[in-house]
């Protein structure tokens, strides 16, 4: 059964778990490849969780001289190949969310690639397998049709890509209810 | 969709004119230019090495693979770019500290361990000095003749550079080059080997034919090569002639092999010093600022580059404030997609970005 990457933002409480986690995945030599944000610093303590959304069409790899990044066949969208990255950056420049990493001295660019040795298995990724408040979820996709209908808006403002994201992605996103007005029970 | 016209455009050289594609331009100057330098380099092909044709059969098909791969890849726009821009600004002269650190010593290599860097210079410099003996003997561009004094005689295309006694250190090396650089390469092998066994790190992302498959095929040419020169001189050349078929056999299928697996990188890695050149020259040129924020982050020019590779494939990121996505940092980039998820600007909050090393 196939699963992707769900997120609730408004979940987030900020504890950085997922950052830690990713470190620890195999592959990713203990660096992170995600970020956690504060939505309004001054004002109160919301946070986010932004990843690599794993666009269907991705423009880091569209833009990619040496053909370093692959798309897997689950979809997820690889780090770059180790011995293929020449360092231009590009990768960088083109993604609309900012979110390869680049690495001067190693002239290496590299990424979230949605633990690609767990999740080709089904094995949830990192961030997700830790999240403490559900924030980041391994989800079928029957599964989040549910958390759609669960939530019964029909104002086209639940799950989306479009047009809050540049195009469609592999992992799903879920605007915040705090927007609507709408207190969530979990 | 500028770029688009720009790429199916034929430029007015009239010899390209001459040939039906890329392809077979490319193919006709390099048998051309081999078949030429063969011919000044054997004397008019009167010290032609037959025993090893079967190299040379398989270097031709080698170079129809070669070209085949390598300028499907260059006309991939971003490659096409960088491939154009690269090579105007070749003579920097910041190119040969670049291309010493990127092409033989690997610097960048270095920063990701030790053990890693020297199984790839094991690696890299044994195949790279094995070319560099085999390609010459192959096509007769170097040849030894020996008079009757007891002294070597190296010629390198037609012209005696060098005598040696033939019991020296230089003749002994030239003997034994390619039994050095086997040991080299079997060594950097199973450094790589142990490291893909039992690194977890690495691991975790491999596949067998992509990352084994070519190590295996290094270790059979090293070894096979290697026991060449065990049959010669302690076996009195027992088996040699089957184990020659085997040796070339497997560095014909290694060659045949080389552009379409992880060992493509190396005739394409010179790619990374015309990157470079390209990131220092822009840069020095203009920078591009932050839309959000000001700051200076990436050349104006690439930065319109990779705005109009987007374009060529149909991705067009603007905003509603008016501009391309690519024009902003990338920590601005992050914020302004908080901020279309919340509804809040988060990118116009003048903070820092908060933690994102989860180390306390």
């Amino acid at each position: 059964m196939k699963k992707r990457l769900y997120l609730e933002l408004e979940n987030c409480i900020g504890c950085r778990s997922c950052l830690a986690a990713c470190t620890q995945c195999g592959g990713h030599e203990e660096r992170n490849r995600n970020y956690v944000y504060d939505v309004n610093p001054l004002v109160n303590r919301q946070t986010m969780p932004l990843m690599c959304l794993h666009c269907e069409n991705p423009a880091c790899a569209r833009s990619c001289p040496a053909q370093a990044i692959q798309i897997h066949e689950t979809g997820a969208v690889l780090s770059a190949l180790v011995e293929k990255c020449i360092g231009c950056q590009n990768c960088t420049i083109a993604c609309p969310y900012g979110i390869p990493k680049f690495d001067t001295e190693q002239n290496l660019m590299y990424k979230c690639d949605l633990c690609i040795d767990r999740t080709k298995d089904g094995i949830p990724p990192m961030c997700a397998s830790v999240c403490p408040s559900n924030t980041l979820q391994w989800l079928t996709d029957e599964e989040i049709e549910n958390k759609k209908k669960q939530f019964n808006l029909d104002n086209g403002k639940w799950v989306t890509s479009m047009p809050y994201l540049e195009g469609e992605t592999n992992v799903k996103v879920n605007l915040p209810g705090i927007l609507q007005g709408i207190t969530k029970l979990y | 969709m500028q770029a688009k016209a720009a790429v199916n455009q034929k430029t007015g050289n009239t010899l390209n004119n001459a040939f039906a594609s890329n392809f077979a331009k490319s193919m006709f100057l390099s048998v051309t230019a081999l078949a030429v330098l063969s011919f000044i380099g054997t004397r008019m092909f009167t010290h032609v090495d037959l025993n090893l044709y079967g190299y040379m059969v398989g270097t031709i098909v080698f170079l129809g693979g070669f070209f085949y791969r390598f300028i499907a890849w260059g006309e991939r726009p971003p490659t096409k770019i960088i491939l154009k821009k690269g090579l105007k600004l070749l003579f920097r002269k910041s190119t040969p500290k670049t291309s010493v650190e990127h092409l033989a010593t690997y610097n960048f290599i270095w920063n990701r361990g030790i053990y890693r860097w020297t199984q790839h210079v094991l690696i890299g410099w044994g195949c790279i000095l094995s070319c560099f003996v085999t390609f010459p003997l192959v096509f007769g561009w170097m040849y030894f003749t020996m008079d009757d004094n007891g002294y070597y005689n190296i010629i390198a295309l037609g012209m005696q550079v060098m005598t040696v006694p033939a019991d020296g250190i230089i003749a002994n090396l030239s003997y034994n080059a390619l039994n050095i650089t086997a040991v080299m390469v079997i060594v950097g092998v199973c450094m790589a080997l142990y490291r893909r066994l039992k690194n977890m790190q690495a691991r975790a992302e491999q596949k067998f034919l992509y990352d084994f498959l070519p190590l295996y095929m290094l270790l059979l040419v090293s070894i096979t090569g290697l026991a060449l020169t065990f049959m010669n001189i302690f076996l009195h050349g027992a088996g040699q002639p089957a184990m020659s078929l085997i040796h070339q056999w497997s560095v014909i299928i290694t060659l045949i092999y080389l552009p379409f697996g992880k060992l493509a990188h190396i005739p394409f890695r010179p790619m990374s010093v015309l990157a470079r050149n390209y990131r220092e020259h822009y840069a020095e040129q203009d920078m591009k600022e932050c839309k959000v924020c000001g700051d200076q982050f990436v050349s104006s020019e690439q930065s319109q580059d990779v705005v109009d590779v987007l374009g060529v494939n149909d991705i067009q990121f603007k905003t509603k404030e008016g501009h391309h996505l690519a024009e902003m940092c990338l920590p601005c980039r992050r914020k302004y997609r908080i901020a279309q998820f919340s509804g809040f600007p988060t990118h116009e909050v003048k903070v820092k970005e908060a933690n994102q090393n989860a180390k306390g």
